[in-house]
């Protein structure tokens, strides 16, 4: 490292540096998980930086974060815009807060946009606190079926998205879209099975019409599923894995109209970034 | 875990959100391929650059995230950059050894660094094809010619910048797509359509000035010229064409560096 030049970088007023992470949500392997870009910032930037910034990370989301004596305001952006939630970016925050930033309580309470978001610690597992979301029977669109190559299924339902019940395991990992088909904006949809083994249940999540097309695993689609399978094999704590090509497990649980998700992360980089 | 360092640099800009952003990861040694290519599709840039330092220079290799590929310019200057500007390399030539087009110098000149490149020619196009245009959404063109790329060379700088085309609909097209005209306060402008890629628009493409610059330099005269990419990140790049080989200058700015921690899979 040129010496002369680190100290260039660090005395210039013009130049701001900020700490930077990229996190892998929901699991502890290498290359697996959902990544998360996560960003501490001493105050809030303008909207147009945050944004600016994350189109430069290129990842599915950035979460920026600022921790003052009023509590920790957390935000999170895709590359198109502001979301109102994100449960992997959050995880990964926490992540970050409890593994790099000595946060000392086992509770972080997030402010966000959707209000206050707890994280719980409980070793290596993090667990979200987020609103049960209850589906409800409905038929699919055909042409959703056929963009995702599906003939028959077991039950389609609907909730904050749709939700299709296959067979097994094996049916959910041969789905194979066609996603130039998929209506964009339209037809957010998990795929589920039962699981085998150590699984409760499988699921995979497609989402066309936003950057990312399979979501690697998805915090909000277990919103739903939690519930259903809850009542569907009668216990209410659950292990779940996401069998994306990255894959992630969750320990799941449903509390009367809540659900927790608990998972893993695992830090895959970590370093500065310096805003002119 | 493996530490391995990592840089997002800025190609061929120095303003903040500017110019072609590239990772570089400088390795001890070579990584097997498929780690590569996760760790570019990881990074989830348009490039990433990799390197290992040998006794007579560096190797270079470029991922996308679906593979890795021949030749990359932009990623080639954000190595170099790290190499000036990180890596207490003393010297003002580096020499990368690569595996499909052999060896290629960058110079540097103060904050300068210059690709040495050969020079691409086009040929004119009679009858270019309607698709071409309805995607672009022009009329017409001065002119259209084509090598690797098409080109097609509009009246002014204006022309170029207004252009908002439908890029996934030249997939038939079968090439990518320049568009070019003389600059307002360069040389010449340009824009890189890619259909079919990850980043459908370029910000800055050196591949792309391969043969651009042979091209103005016979048109304007002249063998030196400034030339602006005017995508929305835009890009500055001085060149000049020295028989068949063309010089590339860019600036480079520093985003992020940080290190990656590699866990065994």
């Amino acid at each position: 490292m040129n010496i002369e030049r680190n100290i260039m970088l660090t005395v210039d007023k013009r130049m701001q540096e900020i700490a930077f992470y990229l996190v892998d949500a929901f699991s502890d392997a290498a290359f697996s998980g959902n990544p998360a870009a996560i960003c501490p910032l001493p105050a809030w930037l303008p909207d147009e930086t945050l944004l600016r910034m994350t189109q430069q990370h290129n990842q599915s989301e950035t979460a920026f974060f600022v921790r003052d004596k009023a509590g920790i305001e957390l935000r999170w952006f895709t590359t198109q815009g502001e979301v109102n939630l994100c449960g992997h970016a959050t995880l990964a925050t926490a992540w970050v807060l409890f593994n790099e930033m000595g946060y000392p309580d086992p509770h972080i309470h997030f402010e966000t946009a959707s209000g206050r978001l707890t994280v719980t610690r409980d070793g290596d597992w993090l667990t979200l606190d987020f609103p049960a979301c209850p589906t409800e029977p409905q038929t699919p669109p055909p042409e959703m079926l056929r963009a995702l190559g599906i003939q028959t299924y077991v039950e389609a339902r609907k909730g904050r998205a749709w939700l299709l019940v296959l067979e097994n395991r094996q049916q959910v990992e041969a789905v194979k879209p066609d996603i130039n088909a998929m209506t964009p904006g339209e037809h957010k949809v998990s795929i589920t099975a039962r699981g085998e083994g150590e699984y409760d249940f499988v699921s995979r999540f497609f989402s066309p019409g936003v950057a990312l097309w399979e979501d690697p695993v998805t915090g909000s689609a277990h919103t739903m599923l939690i519930p259903y399978w809850s009542e569907k094999l009668a216990k209410t704590s659950l292990f779940a894995r996401q069998v994306s090509a990255r894959g992630g497990e969750l320990r799941c649980e449903l509390k009367g109209d809540r659900v927790r998700m608990s998972g893993r992360a695992s830090l895959y980089m970590k370093g500065h970034l310096f805003l002119r | 875990m493996k530490e391995i360092a990592f840089y997002l640099v800025d190609a061929f800009s120095d303003r903040a959100f500017g110019g072609n952003p590239a990772a570089v990861c400088p390795l001890e040694e070579w990584l097997p391929d498929d780690v590569l290519l996760k760790m570019a599709q990881q990074h989830n840039q348009s490039e990433t650059a990799f390197f290992v330092r040998t006794d007579t220079g560096f190797e270079l290799r470029w991922f996308t995230t679906q593979y890795e590929i021949n030749l990359c310019g932009h990623a080639t200057l954000a190595s170099a950059h790290v190499i000036f500007e990180y890596l207490d390399y003393p010297h003002t030539e580096i020499v990368f050894s690569t595996r499909f087009v052999g060896d290629l110098k960058v110079t540097r000149s103060g904050d300068w660094l210059t690709l040495n490149f050969p020079a691409w020619g086009c040929e004119a196009v009679e009858n270019p094809p309607a698709l071409l245009f309805s995607t672009l959404g022009i009329n017409g063109a001065q002119e259209v010619r084509a090598g690797r790329d098409y080109m097609v060379v509009l009246e002014n700088q204006q022309q170029v910048e207004v252009l908002t085309p439908d890029i996934d609909a030249m997939m038939p097209l079968g090439k990518m797509v320049c568009v070019t005209a003389p600059g307002d306060e360069h040389d010449f402008v340009s824009r890189f359509f890619c259909p079919g890629e990850g980043v459908a628009e370029d910000p800055v493409t050196g591949s792309a000035h391969s043969m651009l610059i042979p091209y103005w330099s016979e048109k304007l005269g002249k063998t030196a010229l400034q030339a602006r990419q005017v995508s929305p990140r835009g890009g500055e790049l001085r060149c000049e064409l020295k028989g068949d080989r063309v010089l590339i200058g860019g600036q480079a700015a520093l985003y992020l560096k940080g290190t990656v921690y590699l866990r065994s899979h």
